[in-house]
């Protein structure tokens, strides 16, 4: 009958008017979630977060590549840490016949598995280049730092990382502390973003200033940066002796670093870089399977003086993915001759003239592989 | 383990998973062992000192009351509380007494010193247990014959720390009729905890870093702006880092059943240093007028008498917070201005309009006796103290921010106070519940600060 279903227009039972606790504490999930997914997880927070921060700068290289003007031309893209000192500027006007066009994303700081979640985030459907340039220090593997324990690779990637990446991402550091932090960070990226936004708080007229500036112009002076010409000329180093003679104008910190980089001991070979090449590497190669961008690696110059401590290396993991049809591996000793302390303007980075010479030639050889 | 940590959580969530699936007569068992675990979380060495100070109270009060009032069930009394005082000299008071010792001789300070640990929460679990074993003597409180249950009224893990300090008869009514908290209670607790990790993370820990920037640089920082911008920080840190921890206690105790006594009631709000004294830290302000000004006599035996009582509680008060003559001049000072307050108490109702002031006033008393509490040594309060009223400006320590966080808080008080918003929210429409929680957590997520700061009253 339908008196028996009739909604009730009584007041509520004290029993029903009893607060529901799982109901409540859902709720108070729910809302959370959508709290912090709409302001963290999306890209409204990383639009305005510290452009010069980590987070920053990955998102405003990758915010300026998905902007840039298309010439038409077919694109090809580079990425890589602060030793990947390709100019597309040099590159295409040096180029400008050719039918390619040079960009980059290279961010200082970043490793092969920031690369993976970069390519994918720039290029979802791997279709939108003709190659992708990856630089490595070496095809073999020698460990001499465990990169797959940097944390500082969440920070990097808080604008690009998503909830389904984490399990994996949060696994592939060695640590239980450092996977617990990527998971946490990764999952709650407010907390991740903490700092940033009591800074926000404190700077945020100067914030905003920065933000809007990097919004209008940071493509451009990226693109027309001027490089020092500072450089180690005048350096040399006694091997034997294991002593390096300074350029006259060496801070001690500059000292300090050379010594560290160019006369480190030999580490043992342990087999990390490998198992984490063949992780990271293997995704972007996955990624491009079956697509028609190639995938170029080329060993980097590899400092001001070539170090000669033999190091008896397992593997050569970069050498393992040249048998897969997409990849391409530049000849080892392209960059032979840039390997000179007037081209470098600390032990790893080089400078404006190292650099030039180094996109100029990377370029060439490039489009030479691809077909002119 | 800290209330505001990861393990904590996950501790926590053991516990009460366990605590509610557990048979009924095994709760308890549960309840202490992880009270224990907690406490040997920090340092499992000093469990035997917890343990040994149960065993002496707890035989102590079933001796009591055994023996009919008189000259022995005194001389018992006496020598428990003697057992518990002893503990809390040795540990927390000789090496200053030592100190002075060797001052007074023209020696080195630390020539008679000793390397000891201030063990966990001892201020707070020996006023505990004393109060007890008063209780017991003078027959207003039952002698528990159940070691399990008293020896879990003295670890209880959330007030073992830093209180709130719980009378045994409270405790005792909850633990023999406990009974399943509803839906409204969980929820209340729920809310509090999240509120007093807000207070603590977001807010406490962000003054915590404007005051220490100051009192650990005074050289560094001149002029009045900078000295008052760093004691209403150290204002603000005190009493979110207490207050919050306390919120913590009290919801985590309400989660698992149990109620504990309110200790904060908006003491920035007092009108008169009485009335701040009615609203702080209120478990030890009742526990000094219980077992420390009332004994002594109170106000029931002429004006000067009881100025020497307010003075000798609040100076007993002071050195329960630390051993140093910092605390005894702040405990000296609280003393001196609530003997101050009687003597020229209004004789008639003051307009209404004259409580702002007065609110002010009190206010800035409590932060000038801040300055002892928070400085390093005498030398540098007095530097401070010179320095809030010195003509020289100086430069301000806050961001602008920090005025809006401390307004926001400022109306956050008055509207508790007048409307009792947390009430209100508790049982409040489900989204309005959730989303007052959404924005507590965003606040620890977001201003929250990153480096693990200690909470003020542990070291206490």
């Amino acid at each position: 009958m339908i008196t028996a279903i009739r909604p009730s227009v009584e007041p509520l039972s004290g029993e029903n008017r009893r607060p529901h606790l799982l109901g409540r504490l859902g709720l108070v999930a729910l809302i959370f979630c959508i709290a912090e997914g709409l302001i963290f997880h999306t890209s409204f927070y990383p639009s305005i977060a510290e452009p010069g921060s980590t987070a920053g700068t990955l998102y405003w290289r990758l915010q300026n590549e998905e902007n840039r003007q298309r010439s038409g031309k077919k694109d090809i893209l580079a990425i890589g840490d602060s030793r990947m000192a390709f100019r597309p500027r040099i590159a295409n006007e040096g180029n400008s016949a050719m039918a390619y066009s040079f960009a980059t994303i290279a961010t200082p700081g970043t490793t092969p598995r920031c690369w993976y979640y970069m390519l994918r985030e720039i290029d979802p459907r791997a279709r939108r280049y003709s190659a992708i340039i990856l630089p490595v220090d070496d095809y073999d593997d020698e460990d001499w730092e465990d990169i797959a324990g940097r944390v500082s690779d969440l920070y990097y990637l808080l604008p690009i990382l998503r909830v389904s990446d984490l399990r994996e991402f949060s696994m592939s550091y060695p640590a239980n502390a450092a996977r617990w932090e990527a998971f946490r960070g990764g999952l709650l990226k407010g907390w991740s973003y903490r700092r940033d936004f009591q800074d926000l708080l404190v700077n945020h007229e100067r914030r905003m200033l920065e933000v809007n500036w990097t919004r209008t112009e940071s493509a451009k002076s990226f693109y027309n940066f001027v490089w020092t010409t500072n450089s180690l000329k005048g350096m040399s180093v006694d091997w034997a002796a294991r002593k390096i003679s300074y350029p006259p104008d060496t801070t001690e910190e500059q000292r300090r670093v050379l010594n560290n980089v160019l006369l480190r001991g030999t580490a043992p070979q342990v087999g990390y870089l490998a198992a984490y090449r063949r992780k990271w590497f293997g995704k972007i190669v996955e990624h491009y399977r079956g697509s028609h961008t190639r995938l170029i690696f080329l060993r980097l110059p590899r400092g001001p003086v070539v170090r000669p401590y033999p190091v008896v290396k397992k593997s050569g993991s970069i050498h393992e993915f040249a048998s897969h049809p997409q990849v391409a591996l530049l000849d080892e000793h392209l960059f032979d001759e840039l390997e000179h302390p007037e081209l470098f303007v600390d032990s790893l980075h080089m400078n404006g003239p190292g650099s030039a010479r180094f996109s100029e030639v990377l370029a060439a050889e490039v489009a030479r592989i691809l077909g002119r | 383990m800290l209330f505001n940590t990861t393990r904590f959580c996950l501790f926590f969530a053991v516990v009460l998973t366990l605590f509610y699936n557990a048979p009924r007569s095994w709760r308890k068992v549960m309840l202490l062992a992880a009270s224990y675990y907690f406490y040997m979380a920090w340092n499992a060495k000093f469990v035997l000192l917890l343990l040994t100070l149960t065993i002496i109270d707890y035989t102590a009060a079933l001796w009591i009351k055994r023996v009919p009032p008189g000259a022995k069930r005194k001389l018992l009394l006496i020598a428990g509380l003697s057992a518990n005082l002893s503990f809390l000299g040795f540990f927390k008071y000789y090496n200053f007494l030592a100190g002075n010792v060797a001052t007074l001789l023209g020696m080195p300070v630390h020539s008679f010193g000793l390397d000891i640990i201030l063990p966990m929460g001892i201020s707070f679990h020996t006023f505990q247990s004393m109060s007890y074993v008063v209780d017991v003597y003078r027959d207003e409180q039952a002698a528990i014959s159940n070691p399990i249950d008293y020896a879990l009224f003295i670890s209880f893990f959330p007030q073992l720390v830093a209180g709130p300090i719980v009378r045994a008869g409270e405790f005792f009514a909850d633990l023999y009729h406990w009974r399943r908290p509803g839906n409204e209670e969980l929820l209340r607790g729920f809310l509090l905890v999240v509120l007093g990790l807000t207070k603590k993370v977001a807010l406490a820990d962000q003054f915590a870093k404007l005051s220490d920037s100051y009192f650990n640089n005074l050289a560094g920082h001149p002029g009045a702006l900078a000295a008052w911008s760093g004691v209403l920080a150290f204002a603000a840190q005190i009493y979110f880092d207490f207050s919050g921890y306390t919120d913590m206690a009290i919801g985590l105790a309400l989660l698992l059943g149990f109620h504990f006594p309110e200790n904060f009631r908006r003491p920035y709000l007092a009108g008169s240093i009485t009335e701040f004294w009615h609203r702080w830290h209120i478990s030890l302000s009742r526990w000094l007028r219980d077992y420390l000004y009332i004994p002594l006599g109170g106000n029931r035996h002429g004006t000067l008498k009881t100025y020497r009582n307010l003075m000798l509680t609040m100076l007993l008060g002071g050195l329960w917070h630390g051993a140093s003559w910092n605390f005894v001049i702040w405990g000296g000072y609280h003393g001196a201005l609530l003997s101050l307050e009687r003597a020229a108490r209004p004789r008639v109702r003051l307009p209404i309009f004259v409580y702002p002031l007065r609110v002010l006033v009190t206010f800035i008393l409590v932060c000038i006796g801040w300055v002892f509490f928070r400085a390093a040594t005498l030398g540098d309060s007095v530097h401070v103290v010179y320095q809030m009223f010195s003509g020289r400006a100086g430069i301000g320590l806050w961001y602008r921010w920090h005025f809006w966080l401390a307004c926001i808080m400022l109306v956050l008080a008055l509207v508790e106070e007048k409307f009792g918003w947390f009430e209100c929210v508790v049982t409040a429409p489900a989204w309005v519940y959730a989303t007052v929680t959404v924005v507590l957590l965003l606040c620890v997520e977001l201003i929250g600060v990153t480096e693990s700061i200690p909470f003020v009253y542990f070291q206490f």
